[in-house]
């Protein structure tokens, strides 16, 4: 079968074209109606909006250009409706949206996220908190035994643990100023560049009903888990409703963007605002001067 | 890092599992736990050895020779540090570091630079509780220097001097006390107190009176007339074409000079900075007024 015989509508091998979408990406023309089965990020930067649709923000105006690579581009989509429309094209810094993967950043980043809140309870008593033992057990010399001090001694049974865990034992630790940042713009380079991110205008969805949403999500093959970022903490109505009592798609502001979930939900879904917004501090963060001051107060020696 | 193997690394991304909680691992050997042996002879003595000192780490004192006449006490005194602790130290600057400082935007050239511009670029730092009295420009990188700086620092070689006013600069040397330092390195630290801005006090020795006076060094108590003749006098030394300062168009900005009472530049001894409303609290009272001016 020939690229020029499917159909959108083929369910089957729209899946199966997705599947393959690194391969299609390689095959360079590509005839333009299947650009739309494409997902965002299969648009390298030198595709140019062909028709009508519009640009939303161009390379020109970012805050801290790049002065040698290209920007990144990305369909601006819509959640209004069942049918994937594309309302233009957004610029993404190359700074922010294709940083080098670095996995050990992300895992880093990760596993400070698990431990910095990590208090363990796991708890022993020594030999001088068991109760009893205050006694010598028999004499020193003379009954051919070994020679013991006090029945709680770790060398008995029922005796206190050496070495063992004492609660609570804190794991806190403050992991570097620029690895944070640096896992953040990791994670939405790895994102980006696995078709896992998309630009959405507005949360605004016509109904409550969380069928619409999901729905949704299976056809434009998001998900199943999916992390919707907005500007802002207070979310329209609907999509709040719609979601509340679905565990897999999850509101988030973009104050609380962190690695652990954008890794821990399949797709993240960006509105115009929350990736401004992003992409304004994230930049910020890379070029302040300052940043290593951040790190001062979490150094153990404060002399 | 080559944008070629970003592009390779994000490109080969597409064709591999997603990446989530349970594919991410860090380097190779990039952490390794401290254990601490266990068993008959992994927990044997955990490196402290066989009995004696290093076992109980009662250690004998630093430089005792258990009976012997100590190295440290076998010679006479040579005191080739005697009041180190004393005495003034000017980190370097060179001027290929001023220039890579100008050329990545992290100064800027439109206005005088000075040591607070310096220090708030985050890479380079005074401390004046190690007596640090700022910094020294230092003359490496002369031939690349091609910016044109109004700059201020505390201490100057003649061919670093020669390098910026052969590219249409102006150097002056300034003399900063350890309060003012303290001030000027970390205004924002300074501001929060909520202390008036004092005033810089002038060299307290003989030698940096007469180190800060002298034109030839671009001390900023030498008399201009003579700064603007040992000019003329270092270009025809070091053979270059002095440029004109009348007809620069930048003339405003070269010729702005602190006081040598004022520490910041815009901002006067005696003012009050308030951060938290965005307010300059100026003293009114003649007797602030006077002192503050003297």
């Amino acid at each position: 079968m020939k690229f020029e015989d499917l159909k959108p509508e083929d369910t089957c091998l729209f899946k199966m074209l997705l599947k393959f979408r690194g391969i299609l990406g390689r095959i360079s023309s590509v005839p333009s109606r299947f650009e739309k089965l494409c997902t965002s990020a299969s648009l390298t930067g030198d595709s140019l909006p062909t028709k009508s649709e519009e640009i939303f923000r161009s390379s020109a105006e970012f805050k801290f250009p790049h002065p040698y690579q290209k920007p990144r581009q990305a369909w601006v989509e819509s959640i209004s409706k069942h049918e994937d429309e594309k309302l233009g094209i957004i610029d993404l810094h190359p700074d922010i949206f294709g940083a080098h993967p670095r996995i050990d950043i992300i895992h880093r980043n990760v596993i400070w996220q698990y431990k910095y809140k990590y208090v363990s309870y796991a708890h022993t008593k020594t030999r001088a908190e068991v109760r009893g033992g205050g006694r010598k057990p028999w004499p020193q010399k003379g009954l051919g035994k070994a020679r013991h001090g006090s029945i709680r001694s770790p060398l008995w049974k029922g005796g206190g643990v050496a070495h063992g865990p004492r609660s609570p034992t804190p794991h806190f630790f403050m992991l570097p100023y620029y690895v944070r940042v640096m896992g953040l713009v990791t994670t939405l380079s790895v994102k980006f560049a696995q078709d896992d991110l998309h630009i959405i205008d507005s949360l605004d969805i016509p109904t409550e009903d969380p069928k619409f949403i999901e729905e949704l999500f299976e056809m434009r093959n998001w998900g199943p888990s999916v992390l919707l970022v907005d500007d802002t903490d207070l979310m329209p109505k609907n999509i709040t409703l719609a979601t509340d009592h679905v565990g897999h798609i999850n509101l988030m502001p973009v104050y609380g963007l962190n690695v652990y979930s954008m890794l821990k939900h399949e797709t993240l879904v960006l509105t115009l605002a929350a990736l401004n917004s992003i992409e304004d501090k994230l930049l910020s963060s890379l070029h302040r001067s300052d940043g290593l001051n951040s790190q001062k107060k979490f150094r153990l020696n404060q002399n | 890092m080559s944008k070629n193997i970003t592009e390779y690394a994000l490109s080969m991304l597409r064709s591999l599992p997603r990446v989530s909680l349970s594919n991410i691992r860090d380097n190779p050997r990039a952490y390794r736990p401290t254990k601490r042996g266990r068993g008959q002879h992994g927990g044997d003595k955990h490196g402290a050895g066989n009995k004696g000192s290093g076992q109980r780490q009662n250690y004998m004192r630093l430089g005792y020779e258990t009976g012997n006449n100590p190295f440290y006490l076998r010679f006479p005194l040579e005191p080739y540090y005697k009041g180190q602790h004393l005495r003034r130290e000017y980190p370097p600057i060179t001027l290929h570091q001023l220039q890579k400082l100008i050329d990545t935007n992290r100064l800027d050239t439109s206005e005088p630079i000075d040591l607070t511009a310096i220090c708030n670029s985050g890479l380079f730092t005074i401390l004046p509780e190690r007596r640090q009295y700022g910094f020294q420009l230092k003359d490496e990188g002369a031939d690349i220097f091609k910016a044109k700086v109004n700059i201020e620092v505390q201490w100057a070689s003649e061919p670093a001097i020669a390098a910026i006013e052969r590219n249409g600069g102006v150097i002056t040397v300034a003399y900063y006390d350890i309060h003012s330092l303290f001030a000027a390195v970390n205004p924002i630290k300074f501001f929060r107190k909520g202390e008036p801005i004092p005033r810089r006090m002038i060299p307290y020795t003989d030698e940096l009176a007469a180190y800060y006076s002298d034109p030839a060094n671009r001390g900023y108590l030498a008399d201009p007339e003579k700064v603007s003749w040992e000019r003329f006098v270092l270009s025809q030394k070091y053979g270059y074409v002095l440029p004109c300062l009348e007809n620069d168009p930048d003339y405003e900005m070269l010729i702005q000079r602190k006081d040598p009472r004022q520490i910041f530049q815009g901002l006067e001894p005696g003012w009050i900075i308030n951060l938290k409303d965005k307010k300059i609290l100026k003293p009114k009272s003649k007797e602030l007024n006077e002192f503050y001016s003297s």
